[in-house]
């Protein structure tokens, strides 16, 4: 049920340890009381009590806040393990003692109260007081919080960090209940467990202790068993407080009445055998099965693990090797290279790495500059790798050592310095490229094929009729015109635009002319441009000709009544005048291409076609004109980015393949309308207009020997095996790459990454920004479990999915990330569900405690959602094509969006807490709350159905009771209105790469509901998809066949 | 006399398809290799594809037309997939994708080449037969 640390279970667990075998006690109070007794005894062994500090501490560094993700107890505290002999028989009780603690503060768990108490002379804690012993039935509810008290104390009792707490925390929340309804969609849990069951059990026989807390089936015993636990577990108190808190926040959910203690059990860890090394392993577990005879199944709903914290950044890497670049920059699935190609094979998940090159730094930590004018810019002569911080010199400071090919180089006259004993070279502090993992070197002329070209901007705006009755034209021409003066680059930047409906129109825009001229070409057969020089001109010279363009485009198009729209032929037209200097290519198109090359016809969203072998076909661009316009664009440096604006088939298959090979972007509006996207059109054009731009890029991620970079995913083209083309890249766009080793076996102890992007800057300077990072190659699975970053994995999942979806059907392809999340997942058992007869329950390593419900999610998001009537097409496209560029975090958010409550912030006016996020199911939405939901891209506020009149009525003005549709959040005269505004701010400030728009939602009103929150609700069944609790048991079940 | 006229021309027509195979072979090995660029290696290759494919499908057709049935029949699985890239329109190599599909472009040309000095190599033997068959009947 609630998700543990197995791994302090264990520690308790393991007879060996006093402290244990309070621990056990505890669970077994939880889950059963009757097993327990018997165990409690077996338990005895009682270790020394030092091993009982330690644990307290290992529990505690858990449930810390701060870590909450990481299981891993600092190592200091992992030293419990090893003093701790081998545990016999870890009952699982860490599970069912959940109960404990409080982590949420005002429900403190009965659970807790019961282990503890016993147990408290160990640790010298009063852990003493919670004695009472529940009645035998629901034992783990009894004792509130005596956990606090114990040793862990102090940090547990704030480290909230982890996700059980979170729903503890809002008790008032219909959890509890959620509970109960969630067990019973879980079908599974009946008949796997029973088989489980009964292996647990006979398993426990032979650990007595360890039985109980699993087994708790018999009540009656429990009173006995209870005090045999106290003695025997005196010691252990500490850390039983700890487990109570794990679970504590369950605990505090749920009545002690529904769960019948049995369920609780967390048939733990046993580790026997384990060595004291394979006990150090961390893993969480969940238990799902159920005692038999119990009417639930065994998942708590409450108790499953929630990304509440957002996205955590994997720490231990930073911490090994504190000159890596940030986690900003790179981030690899697991820091643990496999050392073998067996390994890798045993390691279902991808290895590689996820590269946002240009990451914003925040202030203060910008990426260093350094010139190398004189020596010129050192690399390696073999392997080509910069300079950087991993390097070493020899010779006393004459040859310096390349950290990924181990060549020796000469280090130039002018980059000499003295090296002392350590290897430290004298000038260090002078030298961030030696210290510093992100940095960033001006190239000298050997890197240019050409002069740097100019930040060059070209707008190809479509003035069909539906364009100008939309508003898009006006929004558009407004925009840009106000972007004008903070386009980077000036007094460079270049300039152009090309209109289009049937036929072509061209601007000269010289810098003599008052007005700009119009040239209209028709012959769409064959494009010319009509002149030479003058279409795409220098901003700053030709300034007041783009004003007067501008100011005059949306009434130029006005009573234009054409319906047309010859995409095709513009977007050559486009190439043409823009192929000498390269540059961003803007594209504003409103309907579907009707005439000339690269039409493209209504072929719609066929139903027949879904669920057959054509069904990608629909996601896959038409006409071979596009990808072959997207290679010669890349050819050229152009970047494109597509603006779509259709209520209706626009194709985005088609036109996003442009933005995909061209490092470009998809925007996508479906239905536009100025009165409604105007902002967030703004808002994005003006960003992309704006941001910090590379231009004509390339990219190389150098690795070390024995690894190769084999397959790379996102929006570029790849100009040699490993060398991507990037005409703009900016801080929004990032990459992934799968790693393969080369070598059957590594003999490196580390391998190091080197990011290289080669860009012309907009101030005209080539410039070469290197990040470096080194990760540790491990010989053990587990080490690699250990390591391994959920965000990236989901990122490198995502992309893989996507790509699947154009070669097959959208089920396979959530098929494929499913299985592969099985089959990660049964590898890890088999790493430790033996010794520690786990059977009954799910384990995952801690730092992966959230890959499935971000799986779930992934296969739930719009891009591979259900099947035709699920997700219009071209939404499926789009965002796929963007998704295929988010960097990590943005899209960990998308996946599982923010969902928080505002209305008693409204009301009551606290302080505002941006981070109080609840789980998304429909169960955490209160009929009487205001809620915001917020994906990255737009906000839906949901007004719940017994909603205070006053907060509609103040936040929406007199129109609260009409169509939401047409309601317009905006900022009113009273308090409420600009509070709910400045929370609207704050979100948008943590995302700025696009703008969230504002939908309203009322509880009730379909389809407007269920298409903006209901969708999002990644945890309820939707559409046929599983719903959280369901999804962990068919993962669970899955795991069990052939483990 | 005929026959071995004929058994000639299939075997240079083979030679050929031979050469085309290798030719494209050797372009994803360069552009593996790093020695040109996705661009002109996807140029040269959809080049001579076609060519390739209607090489193949008149040498079908003229074994057909000079009664080696057993020949023709050979050549008809290849050429079913030819046609069958081709209607998929899938018979151009993918510049954008290019490097995503190396290995399996390549995979596929090694095959065809396998089958390609197959055939050649049947050629050959028929070719030589026939002439020592012709050579018999002068003594005769």
């Amino acid at each position: 049920m609630g998700t543990e640390n197995l791994n302090r279970p264990n520690y308790p667990l393991r007879p060996a340890a006093t402290p244990f075998a309070a621990q056990q006690g505890t669970t077994p109070f939880g889950s059963s009381g009757p097993v327990v007794g018997s165990e409690a005894s077996a338990f005895r062994p009682a270790p020394p009590a030092s091993s009982q500090f330690q644990r307290p501490p290992l529990s505690s560094g858990p449930f810390v806040g701060s870590e909450p993700t990481s299981f891993r107890p600092p190592p200091s505290i992992r030293p419990n393990d090893l003093v701790r002999p081998p545990p016999p028989s870890l009952s699982s009780s860490y599970g069912p003692p959940a109960s404990g603690f409080p982590s949420s503060p005002a429900p403190p768990p009965p659970s807790i109260g019961q282990v503890p108490p016993p147990r408290t002379s160990l640790t010298g804690q009063p852990v003493a007081p919670p004695l009472t012993r529940p009645p035998p039935g629901q034992v783990p509810l009894t004792q509130p919080q005596p956990p606090s008290v114990p040793m862990g104390s102090p940090p547990q009792s704030l480290k909230m960090g982890q996700p059980n707490p979170n729903i503890p925390l809002r008790p008032d929340q219909q959890f509890p209940p959620a509970r109960p309804n969630a067990q019973p969609s879980a079908p599974l849990p009946g008949p796997p467990y029973p088989t489980a069951r009964g292996t647990y059990q006979p398993a426990f026989p032979g650990y007595p202790n360890a039985q109980p807390s699993s087994v708790a089936q018999a009540p009656p015993m429990q009173p006995a068993s209870f005090p045999l636990q106290q003695g025997g577990f005196a010691p252990a108190a500490p850390p039983a407080p700890f487990l109570g808190r794990q679970r504590g926040p369950v605990s505090g959910i749920l009545p002690s009445g529904l769960y019948p203690g049995n369920q609780v059990q967390q048939h733990g860890i046993t580790p026997p055998i384990a060595p004291s090394q394979a006990l150090a392993e961390d893993f969480s577990s969940l238990s799902l099965g159920s005692v038999p005879g119990s009417f639930e199944t065994g998942l708590d709903v409450a108790a499953l693990p929630r990304p509440l914290d957002g996205d955590v950044d994997p720490k231990p890497l930073a911490e090994m090797y504190p000159m890596n670049c940030s986690s900003r920059v790179l981030r690899l699935t697991t820091s643990g290279i496999p050392n073998s190609q067996s390994l890798a094979s045993r390691w279902h998940l991808p290895v590689g790495a996820v590269v946002c090159p240009l990451a914003e730094f925040p202030f203060g930590e910008e990426v260093p500059v350094i010139n190398f004018a004189t020596t010129g810019i050192i690399r390696c002569r073999r392997c080509r790798t910069y300079v950087n911080p991993y390097i070493t010199f020899t010779d006393s400071g004459r040859k310096w050592k390349c950290n990924i090919c181990s060549l020796l180089n000469d280090v130039p006259g002018d980059y000499f310095a003295h090296v002392d004993a350590s290897g430290r070279r004298a000038d260090l502090d002078q030298r961030p490229e030696l210290t510093k993992g992100s940095v960033e070197f001006i190239a000298p002329a050997e890197y240019m094929v050409r002069p740097p070209m100019p930040p060059l901007y070209f707008f190809l705006i479509d003035v069909s009729i539906s364009a100008v009755r939309s508003g898009m034209l006006e929004i558009v021409a407004q925009t840009i015109k106000s972007c004008l003066d903070s386009l980077p680059g000036a007094p460079r930047t270049q300039i152009g635009f090309i209109t289009y409906d049937s036929t072509i129109h061209f601007y000269n825009m010289k810098s003599s002319l008052m007005q700009p001229q119009m040239m209209v070409v028709s012959d769409l057969d064959d494009i010319f441009v009509p002149l030479p020089d003058d279409l795409l001109v220098n901003l700053s010279e030709s300034r007041g000709v783009v004003d007067a363009f501008l100011d005059s485009l949306p009434s130029m198009f006005q009573d234009n009544m054409n319906v047309e729209s010859a995409f095709g032929p513009a977007l050559k037209a486009a190439f043409m005048v823009m192929s000498q200097l390269g540059g961003k290519l803007l594209i504003f198109q409103n309907s579907l291409p009707s005439l000339g090359v690269g039409r493209l016809r209504l072929r719609g969203d066929d139903i027949r076609a879904y669920g057959t072998d054509k069904e990608h076909t629909l996601r896959v661009p038409e006409d071979p004109f596009y990808k072959q316009m997207a290679a010669d664009f890349t050819k050229y440096q152009i970047a494109v980015n597509v603006y779509a604006f259709s209520d209706k088939y626009t194709d985005i298959a088609s036109l996003g393949t442009l933005a995909k090979y061209t490092g470009g972007q998809v925007y996508y509006y479906p239905s536009f309308q100025s009165s409604v996207h105007s902002d967030k059109l703004r808002h994005e054009l003006s960003r992309d207009l704006t941001r910090e731009t590379a231009w004509e890029a390339v990219m190389r991620i150098r690795c070390g020997k024995g690894v190769r970079f084999t397959s790379y995913h996102g929006n570029f083209m790849l100009r040699s095996t490993d060398l991507l083309a990037l005409p703009a890249v900016d801080c929004d766009k990032a990459y992934a790459a799968q790693l393969s080793l080369e070598e059957t076996l590594l003999t490196t102890q580390t391998v190091y990454f080197q990011v290289a992007l080669l860009y012309t800057s907009s101030s005209g300077e080539r410039r070469i920004r290197v990040h470096t990072a080194a990760a540790p190659v491990v010989a053990d699975l587990g080490e690699m479990y250990r390591l391994a970053d959920t965000g990236a994995i989901i990122s490198l999942f995502s992309r893989l999915a996507i790509e699947k979806t154009l070669s097959s059907k959208l089920e396979d392809s959530r098929n494929a990330v499913q299985l592969r999340i099985v089959k990660a997942l049964r590898e890890y058992r088999n790493l430790y569900a033996v010794q520690h007869r786990l059977s009954g329950r799910l384990i995952y390593p801690e730092s992966l405690k959230f890959l499935p419900l971000y799986g779930l999610a992934l296969c739930k998001s719009a891009a591979l959602r259900g099947g035709y009537s699920d997700v219009q097409l071209d939404d499926r496209c789009a965002a796929g094509y963007t998704m295929m560029a988010l960097p990590v975090k943005s899209l960990l958010k998308f996946l599982y969006p923010n969902l928080v409550r505002v209305d008693e912030f409204l009301v009551q006016g606290e302080e505002f807490d941006i981070t109080r996020r609840i789980p998304l199911t429909a169960e955490s939405l209160d009929t009487r709350g205001l809620y915001i939901l917020d994906d990255g891209f737009r906000f839906v506020i949901w007004f719940g159905r017994s909603i205070l009149p006053d907060i509609a009525r103040n936040l929406l003005g007199e129109d609260f009771t009409g169509d939401f549709s047409k309601v317009k959040l905006s900022l009113r005269d009273n308090e409420m209105s600009r509070k709910l505004m400045t929370i609207l701010d704050q979100f948008r400030a943590t995302d700025p790469a696009y703008y969230q728009l504002c939908h309203l939602v009322r509880q009730g009103e379909q389809p407007r509901e269920g298409f903006f929150l209901l969708t999002h609700l990644v945890e309820d069944q939707i559409g046929g998809a599983n719903g959280y609790a369901d999804w962990m048991l068919l993962l669970f079940r899955q795991v069990q066949q052939n483990a | 006399m005929g026959d071995v006229l004929a058994w000639l021309l299939f075997f240079f027509i083979l030679i050929a398809l031979l050469v085309m195979i290798v030719f494209q072979l050797m372009c994803l090995a360069d552009l593996e290799f790093d020695y040109i660029n996705p661009y002109d290696s996807a140029s040269r290759i959809n080049k001579v594809v076609l060519p390739e494919f209607i090489t193949q499908g008149i040498l079908c057709l003229l074994f057909l037309v000079t009664g080696h049935w057993v020949m023709s029949l050979l050549c008809v699985p290849y050429l079913y997939y030819n046609v069958n890239l081709y209607l998929r329109r899938q018979h151009f190599v993918d510049v954008t994708e290019i490097f995503n599909l190396l290995n399996w472009e390549k995979k596929q040309r090694l095959f065809k080449l396998g089958y390609i000095i197959l055939l050649l190599f049947m050629c050959l033997f028929w070719l030589i037969y026939n002439a020592l068959e012709d050579d018999e009947e002068h003594h005769f």
